[in-house]
């Protein structure tokens, strides 16, 4: 059993000696294996180089190992040179001044050290230095630095990244994300989740995606460039995508696709499930910037002689298939549009109202056709959440949601970051 | 229904017609072009002014061989970007390690700062002939070159630097104005008379120190990134690279053209642009002066962009901090921050009275001579290496081209450094 004190840091222990059994040198350690483990991903290896010669040293036969003495379990004759498998992970190849993301920051930042300790009996690596401590302690002049910088009343943090809050983003690690990490990753923020995958390069990305699980994927795939998108779908299986695409609200699948060229569009759509591609199809039918290309047709519809208590059971079932629950659209048998009432006003009505006691009306539309400039000023005029889109029969085919048009309220100046060419 | 079909039919033309070549050349077309004009900044002008001036049409054999050097180079720049997503910081930091990035950082700031003072010494001096005084032309000028930056986004900064970059066919029009022989043009640059005196091959050596520097190959490679030029796109990004160092090129050949037509013959010595475009009044008239001095201008408020980016670029991927043309200050600090120092450092000593530009411009040229070769042994490994660029690696006939003009590269820039030191 290996003997460590505390924590230790991977600069630390670059290119120092390594003496066997009897305290003669075998060479210079030069990298650490690290594999699978949880919580922390655990070190295997450790690899000596001596001139032309690599030795690999499994951890257990590792006697000492921290900043003045490693030493070896075993005499130096007994060791054999051999070779690094191009499935190893090492950590000062593969790790060390690679970019990783900070699951806390939601953000991607450049690994200056590792730390190594002790975990469950075992040597891990738990976190990530980012900081100018750990770029400090690289170059060999982390007391000195500190102490300059106190002059300039400058207090040199330490910036260390626990590993659990840490996602790889090469390719070839992508096994080394943590179970936990994965989990939070899922809960970053689909537009956090968005920018960094927008920022990794191609390769990292299609890793990054394909890790993630259909439900994020979704989210996250709405949020990226179209460019991006249609980048990411090529790479993907086309099960895969068209399971991704199932999962998206069908407005925002609908946009996904219409970016997509022609034939792949249609590709994927045979392969996505009846129900969820016809509506998608439905929506394509129409202009990306008019209402009917921003709408969703999944929406709560009622008819006029439904209580309220029986429209509030029925807003339960449906409530996780619809874009939103805040307006009810009160309908006819064919499918015209009579009132609306307001999730308030539902909920503060007596359970045996009608809904048709309690509905406005006249509602106002917007025809299929209209232009986003126009569903915008509409939708800021009357101040609504969502507003109802019908066709040249009056009959109700879906709503727009007011986040649909925000880009377009907002300001040139905000519109400036998205990166399009 | 059939109201609804023409409308789509029109939308889908539009497609096609999107998808065609043209217009995928042109919104690739940018990075490659920029770098290459930035090559011809302040000093370029200065020297190529200078060249002219000394030895007529004797040299113009040296640039129809450094379009080829710097078509190698700039595209192994692009191709790195292309294909790894990463700067050139990023791929040194990630290969090498910190030590070897501190290193090569630190001679890159110096060698930047150096340069940039040298651009608002050109815009100085160029607004001088026009009759505005240093202290309206640089703090505005200064101003300028930060707002477009930190206020616009990657898509307007470009098109800004494209437009930009038009402006140096003045100097096409003032070559061809000057009316020069083109036969015994064709027939200096054919069968050219090559001495071997001290100053001939200093002049050679400086036009390859001028045309091939440091900061053009990092922001090449950054730009190609920020702009997130895809793969599948690279052949038009060659086409990008190609046309930018023709371009480049093909400027300074009308710049030696004009000086060698009009101040040669004439046996007029000049030591700077902005002598130079003085020196063409009497003998060409103001309508030429005034060209050449639009043309620094132009050249030198490029370069006062490219270099203070080129910088930022380089350190924020060196070390880890968020970049882009597109961030606002509270998305990258550093990245703006240092862009923003640059500038006022440049801008700040041009404004010293007396401030020692010889000995500045000198210190450019040592450290970019010693930066170089670094640079493109560091361009060469990168490049070769499949882990990093998959099946984009040189083939063995561009490895070939590549050691070869990247080894005279060398030869030369060293040389430069031993006469400069030597010449002390």
């Amino acid at each position: 059993m290996p003997f460590f004190a505390g924590e230790i840091f991977i600069s630390e222990v670059y290119k120092k000696p390594v003496l066997d059994q009897t305290g003669e040198e075998i060479g210079k350690l030069k990298d650490i294996i690290v594999g699978l483990g949880e919580p922390f991903p655990a070190v295997t290896s450790v690899v000596i180089s001596s001139g032309q010669d690599t030795y690999l040293v499994s951890w257990d036969m590792i006697n000492l190992f921290n900043r003045r003495v490693i030493s070896v379990n075993a005499r130096m004759d007994a060791l054999k040179p051999s070779e690094i498998a191009s499935s190893d992970i090492l950590i000062f190849r593969d790790l060390l001044d690679k970019q990783i993301v900070d699951i806390n920051g939601a953000k991607l930042v450049r690994v200056n050290d590792l730390e190594l300790g002790e975990v469950k009996g075992k040597l891990c690596l738990v976190a990530a230095d980012i900081g100018l401590r750990g770029l400090l302690r690289r170059l060999g002049v982390e007391k000195r630095g500190e102490k300059f910088l106190a002059l300039l009343k400058y207090k040199l943090q330490h910036k260390l990244i626990s590993w659990t809050y840490v996602q790889t983003v090469e390719p070839k690690l992508t096994r080394l994300t943590l179970r936990v990490s994965r989990q939070k990753v899922s809960s970053l923020h689909p537009a956090d989740l968005a920018e960094i995958i927008s920022e990794v390069s191609q390769k990292e990305r299609t890793a990054m995606f394909g890790s993630l699980d259909v439900d994020t994927a979704a989210e996250a795939l709405h949020e990226l460039e179209p460019r991006v998108q249609a980048d990411i779908i090529d790479e993907m299986s086309k099960e895969r995508a068209s399971d991704i695409l199932e999962r998206m609200p069908p407005d925002e699948a609908a946009d996904v696709l219409g970016d997509l060229p022609e034939a792949k569009a249609q590709e994927l759509i045979n392969l996505m499930e009846k129900e969820e591609a016809e509506d998608v199809q439905e929506l394509m039918e129409h202009e990306d910037n008019t209402a009917g290309g921003l709408m969703t047709t999944e929406f709560l519809a009622f008819p006029p002689d439904m209580t309220v208590e029986e429209a509030i059971k029925e807003l339960r079932l449906e409530a996780p298939d619809v874009e939103t629950i805040y307006y009810l659209y009160i309908v006819d048998q064919d499918e015209h549009v009579n009132g609306v009432v307001s999730l308030k006003n539902l909920i503060l009505a007596m359970p045996q109202t009608l809904l048709g006691d309690i509905m406005l009306t006249p509602v106002k539309t917007l025809p299929l056709d209209a232009e986003q400039k126009d569903v915008a000023e509409f939708i800021s005029k009357y101040n609504l959440l969502a507003a109802p889109v019908v066709d040249e029969k009056a009959v109700l085919r879906g709503i727009v949601t007011v986040d649909d048009v925000l880009d377009f309220l907002l300001p040139t100046a905000s519109r400036k970051k998205r990166r399009k060419l | 229904m059939s109201g609804d079909e023409q409308p789509v039919k029109f939308v889908e033309w539009i497609k096609k017609i999107k998808d065609r070549r043209i217009f995928l050349i042109l919104a690739v077309i940018g990075p490659g072009v920029i770098a290459g004009n930035a090559g011809n900044d302040a000093g370029g002008i200065a020297t190529y002014s200078i060249v002219g001036a000394r030895e007529g049409y004797g040299l113009l054999w040296v640039l129809v061989l450094l379009t080829g050097a710097l078509a190698v180079v700039q595209e192994m720049s692009s191709r790195m970007g292309v294909v790894t997503g990463k700067g050139f910081g990023d791929l040194v930091r990630e290969q090498f390690g910190v030590k070897v990035t501190l290193g090569i950082m630190l001679l890159f700031i110096v060698a930047n700062l150096t340069v940039t003072i040298a651009e608002f010494a050109g815009i100085a001096a160029s607004m001088e002939l026009f009759g505005v005084h240093k202290n309206i032309s640089v703090p505005l000028s200064a101003f300028l070159v930060w707002l477009v930056v930190v206020k616009g986004n990657f898509k307007q900064v470009e098109r800004f630097l494209l437009l930009i970059s038009m402006i140096y066919l003045t100097y096409v029009v003032s070559g061809v104005m000057s009316n020069p022989p083109w036969h015994e043009v064709a027939r200096q640059i054919a069968l050219p008379r090559i001495r071997m005196d001290r100053d001939y091959i200093l002049l050679v050596i400086t036009m390859v120190g001028t045309t091939i520097t440091p900061y053009m190959q990092f922001y090449l490679q950054s730009a190609v990134v920020d702009k997130g030029v895809r793969v599948e796109e690279y052949g038009y990004a060659k086409f990008d690279v190609y046309a930018g160092a023709f371009m480049t090129i093909f400027i300074a050949f009308f710049i030696v053209l004009a000086t060698g037509t009009i101040l040669h013959p004439a046996g007029v010595v000049v030591d700077s642009a902005e002598e130079a475009a003085q020196a063409l009044q009497p003998l060409a008239g103001q309508f030429a002066s005034h060209l050449f001095a639009v043309g620094l201008l132009n050249a030198s408020v490029l370069a006062a962009f490219v270099l203070p980016l080129a910088t930022a670029y380089g350190l924020s991927e060196a070390f880890g901090w968020e970049s882009g043309v597109n961030k606002s200050f509270r998305e990258a600090p550093q990245f703006l921050g240092f862009y923003t120092a640059f500038i006022m450092i440049g801008a700040g000593v041009i404004m010293i009275p007396n401030a020692p530009l010889i000995k500045i411009m000198f210190l450019s040229q040592t450290v970019n001579g010693i930066l170089l070769p670094f640079v493109l042994i560091i361009m060469l490994r990168l490049v070769n290496d499949p882990t990093i660029m998959g099946n984009y690696v040189n083939s063995k006939r561009m490895n070939i081209i590549a050691w070869i003009t990247i080894s005279i590269l060398i030869l030369l820039t060293v040389l430069l450094l031993v006469t400069s030191f030597a010449m002390d």
